[in-house]
This record gives structure tokens, C-alpha cells and sequence, in this order.
């Protein structure tokens, strides 16, 4: 009987989807992309009036308007691609997974029709140094402070035979003592806090923590509830953020590859 | 006990009120209890049941002084009192148990949100008493917030006679994210994206129950394409929900290779939605009125044909499961609830229907376009780890068929009709989640929604576990656990 199963499985070409066609890839995740040259103050107007989470804004900057678009506080819903006439997208590609937190932050002037590099550095190319941080092992503990399950069912799939994420020697493990990464989901409620103040503590240093999510990053579509305490990084400090409304498992594996090697380049 | 539970015993001084009975006899099912403020500020008590088919019915008591608890005729009350005690303070009379059940010991006494002001709560310490299991050679096991895997937190206090459970305490609303409260003041249409995010795993069911709610409220028809496109969202998320549990129950007992086949089976169909509708979960997709966008027939038409694939795949695979003399030992006569307990704790969806009760809401209160189908409802009477396996692999089928049946008849036309509130309405709605009946209620002023409660099908399930896993051993727990797969968030909330 357990024989037909695995005869089945041998007889299907396998899943596995390539390391290259994983990073940056954000199907599914709808995260948007302003198309700075479409822009007016109209049109900017009009979407920070849509976005539920404030993730878009308007901000002076040297005397002029500039919209802002926070990834971390992003929840993916398209109101803004609806909303823009062209001048917001859904993304092809993504890089803000596992970076800095001034790096998940965007902004563009208004009546410049041009993104303000400024304040973003632009990426790195991740790929070229992919092979050689396969060669390490990474112990990962999973942490949920209040998430509402989505970032699990995304962290979960990562363990599937489509991204099998031990193949790059990443490991979820059950103790944070164990744990060389805390990847953190979901908003800090005030009945987790002290939990998740102690699993910080429980894990040997150097400790790589990983806000995962809209909620993660930022509080997400919870931000201001009375029952949280805010983001990850009101609780205990974050190092990398992978932004989603629930972040895809490409998106998740792009962040977690970004945010070590980040710290191997440190 | 006493000194615990000081209320039990006591004389009523609350108004007693008939509870309903059902039309086939005995008592009816209490769907849920909550509160709500009138437009004058005034506070009540909605109190929902089943009475049969086809409707619900809604008792509304002021709530101007003490409530007398139902809890003793109707066990299933409970936690639904213990909310509304937390909630809004109401006292409550003759309540066994008034121990705080959302908030936790940071949280000081007297303090309520719905009714009081909240933005600088106060950091506090306060006691919180476990029930002690008193005996020789009787041991307590804490398990949790923090659990060892990828999974929500929540407690769990085994008392335990060597490897032998005698009792399970669960404490839990460690995810209490204060939702119900978010949604006061947003609009009709915003009011959608916060369901989603209630349970994360069943965000279609969550936003389609919202979305009813609000039309029930503001009168409103969602056109014949849009239910049909959210009865297929409905059917698909219920498809992925049970190819997951199963793939976690073969996990729990290390059967690797059925598991990594269930993983497989699952992303392939999550992948197939990317394909349909741009996002895995079919996140803002629904809002009130109908759907965001319309779909793609042709994409509907390769979602269909997607899950005819797994839906063949998955049987096979289900029969070599249950086929398998070492997944018998482990799922047969483990963590049985009994249809007794069952009906006392209201417990529904496929937990209830594995031990006897026969209750689905696309059958017994039709909505959106179920009423075009004949809907199957497989039911048994075993209620062990393998009744609820059982259950959902019958279920998976029948999603798969009405996914099928939906996208060959798919009607042509618009998918969304604009939602326009005037005044002050309500409106309630009840959809089977994969894990059973959700219901939404809400108040909307003004274009705002100003009260949303939602009953999840976790919240009523959870206090049934502790009564499925008492006389087993500690080391079956994670597989009773995973056979109820309840949330943690949409318990919470």
C-alpha cells in the first residue's frame, strides 16, 4: 500500500523550483510598484486615500511633496493598483524581502515624477553569492506573538517538496535554544509580550531576528488595537523585515537568504 | 473548588428568561452570545440559536443590570459569558466560572473595552489560578504559549497519572488582537480585509461572512456570479484546509511520505489560485456587495480542472492512509468525544459531525448559491481521531464536486452591486468554515460599521478538546490536537 504511494511519487517529475527562479519572485503576494512617471499629486492624492493600513503617504522633502510607500505596513490588497490610473502595478519583482527597515520604506517626488534614491540605497545583487551560503547551516525558530495564522500557513509550505528550504541548509528547529534565527509573525499582543521577551532571551547570540509580515513589520492591519503592543520591534530588536499580507514562501526564502547574508557581510 | 468558582450555588438575582427549543425537541443549539450598545448607549445582550431550519432566532435582553447565567442548563454558554463578562463587564449571576478569560494577568480588573476608554491601559500583575488535580502520584505538564513548532500559541495544563491524562486545562487568548473592537468606526467595505486577517487559513470564509452580514444588514442581493465565484472560494479553501489536516495528522505519526504528498497536493493548489486570482488565500477578493474584480471564466475553468487532479490524487492517497494497519492503531479509539459532550458544548463542524451531530449551514440555512446544489453531509458517530479524519477526506470530495458543478454552471453578469447604508441597521450571517459554523453580526451607523461580532467555530470547539483527550496519553495529545485543528487566532480574535 505505502509502496503505490512511493511508486507514485517516483513516477512525477519533481516540484522543486530553482533557487534562481525563487529569489525576488513576488506572485501572489500582490505587492504594488509605483511607475513614477505616471505620477501626479492627484493621483498621489488619491492613493493614500484608499490605503487602509497608511502604508502610502505623502511627505515633504526639501520643500517638495513626495509619496511615501511603506512596504512593512502594506497588506497587498490592490486598492491603490485600482485606484491609480496606471501609475501603481502589481510587482513582478520584489526586493525588500529581509532588509533593513529604511530599506522596505520607498519615495518618490511628486512633481519630479522620479523615485528619491536618497533615502534607498540601491540592492545588492544577491545572486552571485547564493551558492556559497548554501554551504552553511542556519537553525530557524518560528515564533508566533499574535499572528492570525496566514504567515504560519506561508512559513509551513516553505518545508514542501516545491521549496524544500533544507536544501539550503536551513532547519526549523523546536527550542530557541537551538536557534540561530528568530523568525517572528504577526503583531506583539500584550498577552504575549513577556513570551516573547523570554524565547529572545533563550536564544544564544549572535540572535538573527526576522519580522515576518504586514503585522510583523509594522502592526499591520492591527496597528492602534488596545490588545497589541505594537510590531516585533517594539518588543525586542529586529534585524531584517520581510514584508506581505502574508508574505509568498519565494518572498520568505528571498528574506531569510538576504538577511544572513547580510549578516555575513557584516 | 469552592474558593475558585465563589459564584456557583448562589441564588439568581438576574432575570431568567425560557430558553428556545428546537423544533425537533430538547433544547435549541446557542450559536453565540454577545454584546452590544443601542444608539442611545444603552447596553444589551444578544443571545442566537438554532431552532431548526431554515432560521436563526435572536433573543435581545437589556442589559441594565445583573444577567443570570444559562450556563448551568447550557453548558456551551460558558466561555461565551466569560467574553461578555470581560468584554463589556456585565455581572453575571450564578456563572460558575468568572476567572478573566481574554485578558491575562497584565491586564487589571475593571477595566472593559468595549465600554471604557483604552488607549493607556495600565501594566499590572495580577493571579490567574489553574483548577488543581489533587492526589498521590498526580503531576502537572505546562505546555506553552511557546510551542515547538510552527504553529500559535496558546497553554495547555495536563494533570497527568504517569502517562495518563486525567484532566487538560487550556488557557488561551494569548493572540487577542482586540478585532472585534477594530472594526468599529471602519468602513463597510475596509470592514472585509480585517475578517480576512481574523483567521488567516480560512480568510474566505471569514470575508464572505462579513461581506453577508453587511448586505443582510443594508438589504442587498449580491449578484448570481459572485455567490457562485464565493461558493467555489468557499469549496476551494475547504479542499486545501482538509488536504492540509490530513497531510498534519500522517506528520503527527510520522508517516513522511503521505505527508510530504499532502504538502504537494496542497501547493499545487494554492499555486492554481495564484493562477485564478492573483493571491493564494483569495485576500481581497470579497467585499460586500459581491467581489472586488470579476474572474476570468477561463481561469475559473483551469482552477476547476486543478482540483479535479488533486481531488483524484488525494483520494488515492487518503485510501492508502486510512489502509494503513500502524495509521489504524494510532487514529482508531483515540481522543473520542462523544456525542453527549458534543451536543453540551455546541460543538460544530466536522468535529460535530464525526461524533454524531449532523448539522452543516449550506445545508440546513442555505446562503449565496448553495441553495442551487444538494449538499452531501457525511456524518458518524465514532468521534475518534479517525471519525475526523474520515470526515474530512468525505468532505474534500464534495468540495471538489461542487467546485465542479459551480464552475460548469457559472452564470454570466456582473459581480458586484454597490452596497449604499442608510441609518442604523444590523445584520447577521452564518457560513460553514472548514471548521464549522462561523457567524457574523453587525451594526452599521451611518455608512460605519459600529459593532461587528464574530462567532468562530475554535471558540466554541476548544472547550470540547480537554473532554476528547481525557483517559489518553500525553504522547497521543499532538494528534487529538491536530484531528480538531482548531484555530488559535479566530479563536482569540
Amino acid at each position: 500500500m505505502i509502496g503505490d504511494v512511493i511508486e507514485q511519487s517516483l513516477r512525477q517529475r519533481s516540484p522543486l523550483i530553482p533557487v534562481e527562479a525563487l529569489l525576488g519572485n513576488c506572485d501572489g503576494s500582490r505587492m504594488p510598484e509605483i511607475l513614477a512617471d505616471r505620477l501626479t499629486r492627484d493621483i498621489a492624492q488619491k492613493l493614500i486615500e484608499v490605503c487602509p493600513t497608511s502604508a502610502l503617504g505623502i511627505e515633504e522633502r526639501e520643500g517638495r511633496p513626495c509619496l511615501r510607500l511603506s512596504y512593512g505596513q502594506c497588506i497587498g490588497c490592490g486598492k491603490c493598483v485600482e485606484a491609480s490610473q496606471g501609475a501603481a502595478v502589481v510587482a513582478k519583482q520584489f526586493n525588500r524581502c529581509g532588509v533593513a527597515k529604511e530599506r522596505t520604506m520607498l519615495l518618490w517626488d511628486i512633481d519630479g515624477r522620479v523615485e528619491v534614491r536618497a533615502l534607498v540605497p540601491s540592492p545588492e545583487e544577491a545572486r552571485g553569492q547564493i551558492h556559497s551560503l548554501l554551504q552553511r547551516a542556519l537553525n530557524v525558530r518560528q515564533l508566533d506573538p499574535g499572528s492570525c495564522n496566514g504567515c504560519e500557513a506561508e512559513i509551513t509550505a516553505l518545508t514542501n517538496p516545491y521549496y524544500d528550504l533544507e536544501r539550503f541548509g536551513i532547519h526549523f528547529v523546536a527550542s530557541p535554544k537551538h536557534a540561530d534565527m528568530l523568525l517572528v509573525t504577526g503583531p506583539v499582543t500584550r498577552n504575549m509580550a513577556d513570551a516573547v521577551k523570554a524565547t529572545y532571551e533563550a536564544v544564544p547570540a549572535p540572535k538573527l531576528v526576522v519580522a515576518v509580515g504586514a503585522c510583523g513589520c509594522s502592526g499591520g492591519i492591527f496597528a492602534g488595537s488596545h490588545a497589541i503592543v505594537g510590531a516585533v520591534d517594539a518588543v525586542i530588536p529586529v534585524d531584517a523585515y520581510i514584508p506581505g499580507c502574508p508574505p509568498t514562501p519565494a518572498m520568505l526564502i528571498t528574506g531569510i537568504i538576504e538577511a544572513l547574508r547580510r549578516c555575513i557581510a557584516k | 473548588m469552592s474558593s475558585l468558582f465563589p459564584n456557583s450555588g448562589r441564588a439568581s438575582p438576574g432575570t431568567a428568561f425560557t430558553l428556545p427549543q428546537s423544533k425537533a425537541g430538547g433544547a435549541a443549539r446557542l450559536v453565540t452570545i454577545f454584546g452590544s450598545l443601542d444608539s442611545h448607549g444603552a447596553s444589551r445582550v444578544h443571545y442566537v440559536f438554532d431552532v431548526g431550519k431554515p432560521a436563526y432566532s435572536e433573543i435581545v435582553r437589556p442589559a441594565n443590570g445583573p444577567l443570570r447565567s444559562i450556563a448551568h442548563e447550557l453548558p456551551s454558554a460558558a466561555w461565551h459569558e466569560r467574553e461578555l463578562h470581560d468584554q463589556y463587564g456585565f455581572e453575571i449571576v450564578g456563572q460558575p466560572d468568572l476567572r478573566p478569560l481574554i485578558f491575562h494577568d497584565n491586564w487589571p480588573d475593571g477595566v472593559h473595552p468595549m465600554i471604557d476608554r483604552v488607549d493607556d491601559v495600565p501594566w499590572i500583575k495580577r493571579e490567574y489560578h489553574f483548577l488543581q488535580v489533587q492526589g498521590e502520584g498526580i503531576a502537572e505538564v505546562a505546555v506553552g504559549p511557546v510551542h515547538a513548532g510552527i504553529i500559535e500559541p496558546g497553554h495547555f495544563r495536563f494533570s497527568v497519572v504517569g502517562d495518563t491524562i486525567l484532566h487538560l486545562e487550556l488557557r488561551h487568548f494569548y493572540t487577542h488582537k482586540g478585532t472585534e473592537k477594530l472594526f468599529e468606526g471602519k468602513s463597510a467595505e475596509d470592514g472585509a480585509m480585517l475578517a480576512e486577517s481574523v483567521s488567516g487559513d480560512n480568510c474566505i470564509a471569514h470575508a464572505v461572512c462579513y461581506s453577508q452580514a453587511i448586505e443582510d444588514a443594508c438589504r442587498i442581493e449580491v449578484p448570481p456570479r459572485a455567490s457562485a465565484i464565493r461558493l467555489i472560494g468557499l469549496e476551494f479553501e475547504r479542499l486545501v484546509c482538509h488536504v492540509s489536516d490530513i497531510g498534519g495528522l500522517c506528520t503527527d505519526v510520522g508517516f513522511s511520505v503521505a505527508a510530504a504528498y499532502a504538502t504537494r497536493l496542497k501547493e499545487s493548489l494554492l499555486q492554481a489560485s495564484t493562477q485564478c486570482c492573483g493571491t493564494r488565500y483569495w485576500r481581497g477578493v470579497v467585499v460586500p456587495g459581491g467581489l472586488r474584480f470579476d474572474f476570468d471564466s477561463a481561469r475559473v475553468a483551469e482552477l476547476a480542472q486543478v482540483v479535479v487532479r488533486a481531488s483524484r490524487d488525494f483520494s488515492k492517497i487518503a485510501r492508502t492512509i486510512l489502509e494503513t494497519p500502524s495509521i489504524q492503531n494510532r487514529f482508531e479509539t483515540a481522543g473520542v468525544l462523544s456525542r453527549e459532550a458534543a451536543r453540551d458544548l455546541a460543538v460544530v463542524g466536522p468535529i460535530a459531525r464525526a461524533s454524531g451531530m449532523d448539522l452543516d449551514v449550506r445545508r440546513d440555512h442555505p446562503y449565496g448559491g448553495y441553495g442551487n446544489y444538494r449538499i452531501e453531509v457525511p456524518v458518524t458517530h465514532y468521534g475518534d481521531v479517525m471519525a475526523r479524519a474520515r470526515i474530512r477526506i468525505a468532505e474534500a470530495a464534495v468540495s471538489a464536486q461542487l467546485i465542479q458543478e459551480a464552475a460548469r454552471d457559472l452564470p454570466d453578469g456582473s459581480a458586484f452591486t454597490p452596497v449604499a447604508s442608510q441609518g442604523d441597521v444590523q445584520g447577521f450571517s452564518s457560513v460553514e468554515s472548514p471548521r464549522g459554523e462561523l457567524c457574523y453580526w453587525v451594526e452599521v451607523r451611518g455608512g460605519h460599521v459600529t459593532r461587528c461580532h464574530i462567532k468562530s467555530p475554535s471558540f466554541q470547539n476548544w472547550p470540547a478538546m480537554p473532554l476528547a483527550v481525557a483517559g489518553n496519553i500525553i504522547a497521543d495529545f499532538p494528534l487529538i490536537n491536530k484531528s480538531f485543528n482548531l484555530s488559535y487566532s479566530g479563536c482569540d480574535r
